[in-house]
């Protein structure tokens, strides 16, 4: 016979240390590009939002982009290698996950675009 | 008249109808008045053959252009295929809801015709829970997103729908999840149900418990359908990317999985009944939580669904639904005492009630996962976690479930004896077997070392049940109708062993495919050839071709004998936007898969090249899953339960 309620809370134990360790470390800062630009250049990843300008220039076969992200008033260059998703294009919204390097554009290690989950080809106006 | 009169004129009524339904099924259940349960009950049918009719007025305006209707302007257009443009009733905001309401309306009717022997009260209960859901997605069709509001100019063509939706996963993957989420409803109507009454019989155990599974299948097919289209659309090369629209399925399928082991022991040992109220509880919460989630737009996601007037009302009836269940277990929490001695630790008992902890635990972390933005966001900076927190979180969870899946079915019910260790000798050897042969191959990563000798553990010990029933077969005398009768006479056990299997080579097709994945990017000159994980692709040429919207590059690589075309539409007309065809070569060892990037003014392309192991594995684990759900459960009126009650220890694996 064991005590069940013991087993709870060593469960709940464990599970409460893998949230902490796994999120201490993994976790990440979600910015406006005004936001970013008020911080420090820093080691540590951060995810930024923002619209794609009309700038994008790709090379090495489209495996190279640089453009640039925008939001109100502020605006951050940002160089990615690797494939964009479909929807990438001047005008939309895309997350743009990486750091700000001392050089003052954003170098993206993966660029995340809002996928239209939406029928229509037009974006929601409220 | 317009049509759209008509529909929204339905919607209305069966709004009415499902309010009236609702006030008349508590009040006639409370006073045991037989022919007005009767009338509430019939007043629910109507109510969803109101929402039939409105659905099928939908379905023909799409289907004849009526561009007078906002929602068809919105979500198709002359040139979509007519297929798509029949999908577009459920790909809206507005044509969700109603397609949510319409599989309520005839899931809940079907439970309450199927509901008859457990008596009047409970299931007038059951209806009035089950109408008042109804009305409140009713309420917010006619009220708040009414898929019949009209344009006051009747546009010539509509707006069409996005390329990267113009495909056949469309057809398939929306319709199931909703229906999934939609069916979690019934389990939870009857739960609360009994809770209202006061009682929870075998009867009751067993209709729950079917409807649960039908959630279940519904959503598991929709989890692997959803992988499925991701993996062959969107050129990632994964499958799931733990997106909070990706969580908020999950997170209600694994509620049920718990559900549907534990309420095992409430059948056979009569213990765990209040937490089996929860569970179910919890699963229906996990949905209305998750939709409200994704429909208001309040955590980043990369899926934003339309952020609309809807976000507010589902936060008002989680709350509802959160303080009436709350309060429910509650009420009754003092008749729901277990009788008898606490599981022991080392039980068929045991192994499910720390399985359900798991379980929760797993739920914890998604959830806190999922919610992150928003609580940090409370607090100050927006925080959000990338697939590292949920892998390294969830990972160790998930092994030691996987180890209780491969020991559980050899474990017997109230205790454990001395043969405990003989009968987990061939999962063990199973598993021991592929680790050395893991280790022998180089693998040093320990999640890979874990995840794939315990799935072929949980595959061994699945193996071994249908061996020995084989055996009990053979020495019967064999013959196909004994093998019919054998299996017909345990389907639920074979049906869930085969769901095991099934998730087992899920596992290893997941492990396979997360561990050992490959990827390079590559520029070739035509001719040049590249080499990914012993695959050797030739870079052949490129072809352009126009077409009436868009334009498509065509790339031809050789691999071996076969030719993959990678390709990547251009749609002018949508501001330049793209559409990446991914070429796979799809074997049971290893997908080799292809996407364009795109052309260099040399003459050269460039492409992404992934091999990726298994991932086959996955889309068969999971058909074998549902098989294994229909081979358990489909057709079975009712499950015949023998409750162990003896205190005589049964053999190993016996019952």
């Amino acid at each position: 016979m064991i005590r069940w309620g013991a087993v709870v809370v060593i469960v709940a134990a464990c599970v409460g240390y893998l949230v902490y360790s796994a999120s201490g470390s993994s976790s990440e800062y979600y910015l406006t590009v005004s936001e970013l630009r008020a911080r420090q250049p820093a080691s540590q990843d951060v995810r930024v939002a923002g619209v794609v300008q009309n700038d994008v220039q790709r090379s090495e076969g489209g495996l190279h982009i640089q453009f640039t992200e925008k939001d109100g008033t502020a605006s951050v260059p940002v160089d990615y290698r690797g494939t964009l998703p479909d929807i990438f294009k001047p005008g939309i919204t895309v997350v743009a996950e990486g750091r700000l390097g001392a050089d003052g554009v954003f170098h993206a290690r993966a660029v995340l675009a809002k996928c239209p989950s939406r029928f229509s080809t037009t974006p929601y106006v409220q | 008249m317009s049509l759209a009169f008509v529909g929204a004129g339905a919607l209305l009524a069966g709004l009415v109808l499902a309010v009236f339904s609702a006030l008349l099924s508590f009040w006639a259940g409370s006073s045991d008045n037989a022919v007005m349960i009767q009338v509430g009950r019939r007043a629910f049918y109507a109510a969803a053959a109101m929402i039939l009719v409105a659905s099928a007025l939908l379905e023909t305006a799409l289907l004849t252009h009526d561009f007078s209707l906002a929602y068809v302007t919105e979500h198709s257009d002359l040139s979509t295929p007519i297929v798509l443009v029949a999908a577009a009733f459920y790909a809206g905001q507005e044509g969700s809801l109603l397609y949510w309401a319409l599989i309520l309306g005839i899931l809940g009717s079907a439970s309450l015709l199927a509901s008859s022997a457990l008596g009047l009260r409970l299931s007038a209960y059951a209806a009035g829970i089950l109408a008042t859901i109804l009305s409140f997605f009713l309420f917010v069709l006619v009220l708040v997103a009414s898929p019949f509001d009209l344009l006051q100019i009747t546009p010539p063509d509509g707006l069409g729908l996005n390329p990267v939706l113009r495909d056949g996963g469309m057809l398939i993957h929306p319709p199931v999840v909703l229906a999934g989420f939609a069916a979690f409803a019934i389990p939870f109507a009857f739960a609360s149900a009994a809770l209202l009454a006061g009682r929870s019989d075998s009867a009751w155990i067993a209709h729950t418990r079917r409807f649960a599974l039908v959630a279940w299948g519904l959503q598991s097919t929709g989890l692997v359908l959803g992988m499925w289209w991701a993996y062959h659309v969107l050129g990632w090369g994964g499958y799931w990317g733990w997106d909070p629209v990706e969580n908020v399925a999950l997170m209600p399928w694994l509620a049920t999985t718990a559900y549907l082991h534990s309420s095992q022991v409430q059948e056979r040992r009569g213990r765990l009944r209040a937490w089996n109220f929860g569970l179910v509880i919890l699963a229906f919460l996990l949905v209305v939580f998750g939709t409200f989630i994704v429909r208001s737009g309040i955590v980043p996601s990369v899926h934003t669904f339309a952020v609309s007037a809807i976000g507010p009302w589902f936060l008002g009836f989680l709350g509802a639904s959160l303080i009436f269940s709350i309060g429910l277990l509650a009420f009754r929490a003092s008749g729901l005492r277990s009788h008898g001695e606490p599981a022991p630790a080392v039980s068929r008992e045991g192994a499910f009630a720390l399985q359900n902890l798991l379980l929760i635990g797993v739920i914890a972390v998604v959830l806190w996962g999922t919610i992150l933005p928003l609580v940090s966001g409370l607090a100050g900076q927006q925080r959000v976690v990338g697939a590292s927190y949920y892998d390294r979180a969830t990972g160790p969870l998930f092994a030691v479930i996987l180890a209780l899946m491969a020991a559980g079915p050899l474990v017997p019910w109230r205790h454990a004896g001395a043969p405990l260790w003989r009968a987990l000798r061939w999962p063990a050897a199973g598993s021991l077997v592929v680790l050395v042969a893991l280790l022998g191959a180089g693998v040093r990563s320990l999640p890979a070392l874990l995840a794939v000798p315990l799935g072929v553990a949980v595959a061994s010990t699945v193996v071994h049940e249908y061996v020995r029933a084989a055996g009990r077969w053979r020495s019967a005398g064999g013959g196909a109708a004994r093998a019919m009768a054998l299996v017909a006479g345990r389907r639920r056990r074979y049906g869930a062993y085969l769901a095991h299997l099934g998730l087992a080579v899920v596992v290893v097709g997941m492990a396979a495919s997360h561990f050992w994945q490959q990827e390079k990017d590559v520029t070739l000159q035509p001719g040049q050839q590249v080499a990914v994980a012993g695959y050797t692709l030739t870079y052949v040429g490129t072809a352009h071709t126009e077409l009436a919207d868009h334009s498509e590059l065509v790339a031809a690589m050789r691999l071996g004998g076969q030719t993959l075309e990678p390709a990547r539409a251009t749609y002018a007309g949508l501001g330049g936007q793209s559409l990446t065809h991914v070429a796979i070569s799809s074997s049971p060892i290893a997908d080799v898969y292809v996407v364009l990037a795109g052309t260099n003014a040399d003459g050269s392309a460039s492409f992404r090249v992934f091999v990726n192991p298994l991932v086959s594995w996955i889309w068969a684990g999971g058909t074998i899953i549902i098989l294994g759900v229909l081979l358990g459960n489909a057709g079975v009126r009712r499950a015949v339960i023998e409750p162990v009650a003896a205190r005589v220890p049964s053999p190993v694996g016996a019952s």
